[in-house]
């Protein structure tokens, strides 16, 4: 009953919009007192150009609710604004009914549906055109979604994010156990092979460079390499990248069980060493230093990701690390999703490229997944200690959730092997790596 | 025609200069961990058992304990046996073996009257 209320409704809503559209666009043709001017995408009520009053009362109430019609978003819905505000509640859909990283998606999605609402005029993509802001114009045109779009423009966004993952994120595992940095490195083969992929579909080596990041499984990293090299592509990548990692768990087992045999997914590890406290203290200064003072593009997503592990670690600050890791965190999250989902507007979205990037961003997880089982079948031939395979895949980042694939795959074949801190070593290594090829990409393609 | 005109020399140049990169920076940190781990990681000193020759005599080692690390099991092991060392919590037998009946005390807890008959209201 309720569901028949409801369809009832959006019906009569649509039916109201699509009346309201023709009533506008039969007064532009007919009615010379009135001046419209209409576009493919959206239309602002100031664009509304009124030439002469009318005389009689009834034609000016005539008038007026022309006019107001002509305002309404309803008149300048077109069909590609109607596809988004479908795609925008299809992934509303999967953010509250599915669970699919819903902290993301739900704000990306709504931020979705708020830029392509006609007429509202949130998002002014074009005073960010050419990569740059246009701050001339900015004070005048720019809305709501525009302002808060100037952390992701300027790179501030990812970079607070990343210092909420480092104050959430135990190094231990990955420094008890060094070797798995290796297979961290080993799963960025990913953003690699997608790199070489967009290049062959004839993506300029920029956006190439932007695609292939989705490889890293790191939504953070992706967005501030986006931003730097190919911001009109930002969108639709977000959302892939962001979608994946949500389905990491429904792409990776058939690859790791393709890759593995079952002795090899039977392997018991050694548990790891104690981590001493003075190491994981030291650990973030001097990862901080070395690797920044090797690759400088690198140093604001690595600086800001040992930031937070330091001030976690180090235990002194115990107030910054709460804020960083709850408050800080959920406030940045809410507005990089919302500014990052503005940017799919049908101009941006609505084209094959948008298509191209999802289907390479399969490939993306695919080949990270197998770069790092692979590698550590391949170590495997040369160490006494054997490492278990399935703990490779967790190189892709997205922690922790590719750590709990390995540990769930794990447990198919010995229900009493525990993988998890295994895994969380390559998991937190792949975030290191690929913070670091998103650098050298910043460094070879800028 | 649109993959022949791509610059894949360029390409493949990114990719294996990068890729190249990203695991030499990684191997550079894991060499720098395990060194640094050899410095700082907790160790403990386990006594090295002495050496016995074909002739019977003990032989004398170089060193006489070697270092190794421990393992989150020892650890906790060492530690509940350390607490209940130090807080006197372990069992304490009484140490006397008799053949007496040993005498039980009434308790409603065991009663067989109370099992049976009184029921749950």
């Amino acid at each position: 009953m309720r569901t028949k209320k409801y369809i009832f409704l959006l019906i009569t809503l649509l039916f109201a919009g699509i009346l309201t559209n023709v009533s506008a666009q039969t007064v532009v043709n007919s009615d010379s007192s009135a001046k419209v001017i209409t576009t493919t995408s959206q239309v602002s009520p100031n664009e509304i150009q009124k030439v002469d009053k009318p005389t009689s009362g009834l034609a000016y109430i005539k008038d007026s609710f022309i006019n107001f019609a002509d305002s309404t978003g309803f008149a300048a819905l077109n069909w590609q604004t109607v596809f988004m505000i479908f795609i925008s509640c299809l992934l509303l859909y999967l953010a509250i009914v599915k669970g699919f990283e819903p902290l993301l998606l739900l704000p990306i999605a709504f931020g979705m549906l708020l830029t392509n609402l006609p007429g509202a005029g949130l998002f002014n993509a074009e005073l960010f055109a050419g990569g740059q802001v246009h701050w001339d114009n900015f004070v005048q045109k720019g809305g709501l979604l525009d302002y808060l779009y100037l952390g992701v423009k300027l790179g501030i966004y990812p970079c607070l994010i990343f210092v909420g993952v480092g104050a959430m994120t135990d190094f231990g595992p990955m420094l008890a156990n060094p070797k798995s940095l290796l297979l961290g490195a080993a799963a960025q083969l990913g953003i690699f092979m997608t790199y070489l992929a967009a290049v062959g579909l004839g993506f300029t080596p920029q956006e190439a460079g932007s695609i292939g990041i989705i490889g890293g499984a790191d939504g953070p990293t992706a967005i501030f390499l986006t931003t730097k090299l190919a911001p009109h592509l930002l969108g639709p990548i977000a959302v892939a990248a962001y979608s994946y990692m949500a389905l990491v768990p429904v792409i990776q087992p058939p690859i790791m069980r393709l890759l593995t045999t079952k002795k090899e997914r039977g392997i018991r590890m050694k548990q790891l060493r104690i981590v001493s406290k003075k190491e994981k203290i030291i650990f973030p200064i001097f990862g901080t230093a070395f690797i920044s003072l090797l690759l400088p593009p690198a140093a604001p997503l690595i600086g800001s990701l040992l930031l937070g592990n330091l001030m976690r670690e180090s235990g002194v600050v115990e107030r910054l690390s709460k804020t960083v890791q709850n408050e800080l965190m959920n406030i940045v999250t809410i507005f990089l999703g919302i500014t990052v989902g503005a940017t799919a507007t049908s101009a941006t979205f609505m084209n094959l490229q948008t298509i191209e990037i999802m289907v390479i961003g399969v490939l993306a997880f695919s080949f990270g997944t197998a770069g790092g089982v692979l590698l550590a079948k391949f170590m495997n031939l040369f160490t006494k200690e054997k490492i278990n395979p399935l703990i490779g895949s967790a190189g892709v980042s997205a922690v922790p959730m590719a750590a709990r694939v390995s540990q769930v795959v794990g447990q198919e074949t010995d229900p009493g092997n525990f993988l998890l801190m295994h895994a969380m070593g390559p998991n937190v290594a792949g975030v290191i790596g690929s913070a670091v090829a998103a650098g050298l990409m910043l460094t070879m393609l800028k | 025609m649109k993959i022949l005109a791509i610059d894949w020399g360029n390409a493949l140049d990114v990719v294996g200069f990068s890729f190249s990169m990203v695991f030499i920076l990684l191997v550079m940190i894991v060499i720098v961990l395990n060194l640094f781990s050899r410095l700082v990681a907790p160790k403990v000193r386990v006594h090295k058992p002495k050496l016995v020759n074909q002739s019977g005599s003990a032989k004398n080692s170089e060193k006489e304990y070697i270092e190794d690390h421990l393992s989150a099991n020892d650890s906790a092991a060492i530690a509940l046996a350390l607490h209940l060392y130090y807080t006197d919590v372990h069992d304490v037998e009484s140490a006397i073996i008799t053949i007496k009946t040993v005498e039980r005390r009434y308790s409603p807890w065991s009663s067989k009257i109370y099992g049976l008959n009184n029921l749950i209201k």
